[in-house]
């Protein structure tokens, strides 16, 4: 991903609201965690699992906060437990920032990731959770606004998937 | 010492604290014992710790209470990793830890009925205020304690298994209630909107 663009997620998630992040870094992504670190007006908390990633953003966010996790796409599979009780039948909105390993779209897909990519999908689906694929920075300030006014309406998780440009 | 004593000296103590449960008969227990609207009773094992944690950072001036399990802390030992890390001050967490899956109805034994220390795994951790607590003689001194120190605090509460939540009614606020309820708790007592709530 391009400085330029990493810039700008970041700049998007503030903007959209987000102001605590919790997070287990990956390859696609990662230089977006600098930026929030050192972006006084985000919150960033290193996680030891999704799971645990998506708890804490939970509670921060029933605390006051509006919160987002960022994460790989395995993360979606190792925080499901989580995703479903938490998030969808307590009901709390948190905003999935993932790493789109082995979508088709993933530029550095290979068979270490397809089968990872290939039911990631089905997987947000099977747990309800909506989801919407950015492949690159056209009106993704606009997108990322989009998807924290959906997750707070629908009182849920809602995954924004990063491959294309992202994934360079 | 059963977890129904334990719950009892610490319902006494509640005022404006926020208390996060997880599953199993403590989530029964508490919420017959502190009808209180500071209570979320998650009700899923492997998530009162971290909850509880987002919601310390979140209101760092609240003390946060997470009761949990002995089953339900080994389903989230990473909690154990980051919090002693984060070390938040406000987060005291007792583990009612009777050694079995008690919940299962055969009570088969979890690891702390073997050779498994939770205590001393969160000390390893990084929560040096990690101690088990045999009795509730020493429950009184170091799990009471606890709530008046501004320090992370983690005990795991030796009990024997009881099925007293069993004849106690149970919960009659589904998740969603309970969640409104406690949210709508925080904005009157923070003087603040939680955003996700939002307008109709």
């Amino acid at each position: 991903m391009k400085d330029d663009l990493a810039k700008r997620l970041v700049q998007g998630l503030k903007d959209a609201g987000i102001n605590f992040v919790t997070y287990l870094p990956e390859t696609r992504l990662s230089q977006i965690v600098p930026l929030i670190r050192d972006d006084a007006a985000m919150e960033l908390i290193a996680a030891a699992s999704e799971h645990e990633a998506v708890t804490i953003a939970a509670g921060a966010t029933l605390g006051g906060k509006q919160g987002a996790v960022y994460m790989e796409n395995t993360g979606i599979y190792v925080s499901s437990y989580g995703l479903l009780t938490i998030g969808k039948q307590l009901g709390v909105p948190i905003l999935l920032v993932v790493g789109y390993l082995g979508g088709v779209p993933d530029q550095r897909n290979s068979f270490l990731y397809s089968t990872i990519g290939q039911h990631t999908i089905p997987m947000l689906d099977g747990l309800g959770i909506e989801h919407q694929v950015i492949e690159d920075g056209e009106r993704l300030e606009a997108k990322i606004k989009d998807a924290v006014r959906a997750a707070n309406a629908q009182r849920a998780p809602f995954a924004l998937l990063f491959a294309g440009e992202f994934s360079e | 010492m059963i977890r129904h004593e334990c719950l009892q000296l610490l319902a006494a103590r509640m005022s404006d604290q926020l208390v996060v449960t997880s599953q199993s008969g403590q989530r029964i227990e508490w919420s017959h014992l502190a009808k209180h609207e500071g209570n979320l009773l998650v009700g899923m094992m492997g998530c009162a710790i971290g909850v509880a944690t987002g919601l310390a950072l979140a209101l760092p001036h609240r003390k946060v209470i997470a009761l949990d399990s002995d089953g339900s802390v080994l389903l989230s030992l990473f909690n154990l990793a980051t919090l002693g890390n984060l070390q938040p001050k406000n987060l005291v967490i007792y583990v009612f830890d009777n050694g079995v899956y008690s919940g299962s109805r055969i009570s088969y034994p979890t690891a702390t009925a073997g050779n498994t220390d939770l205590a001393g795994m969160a000390r390893s951790a990084g929560i040096a205020n990690a101690h088990t607590v045999g009795d509730i003689e020493d429950f009184k001194v170091k799990g009471l304690d606890a709530l008046a120190q501004d320090r992370l605090g983690f005990f795991v509460c030796k009990v024997e298994e009881s099925l007293l939540h069993r004849e106690i009614p149970r919960p009659d606020t589904d998740l969603t209630e309970n969640k409104y309820t406690f949210v709508r708790y925080l904005e009157r007592t923070e003087k603040k909107t939680i955003p996700f709530i939002g307008r109709g």
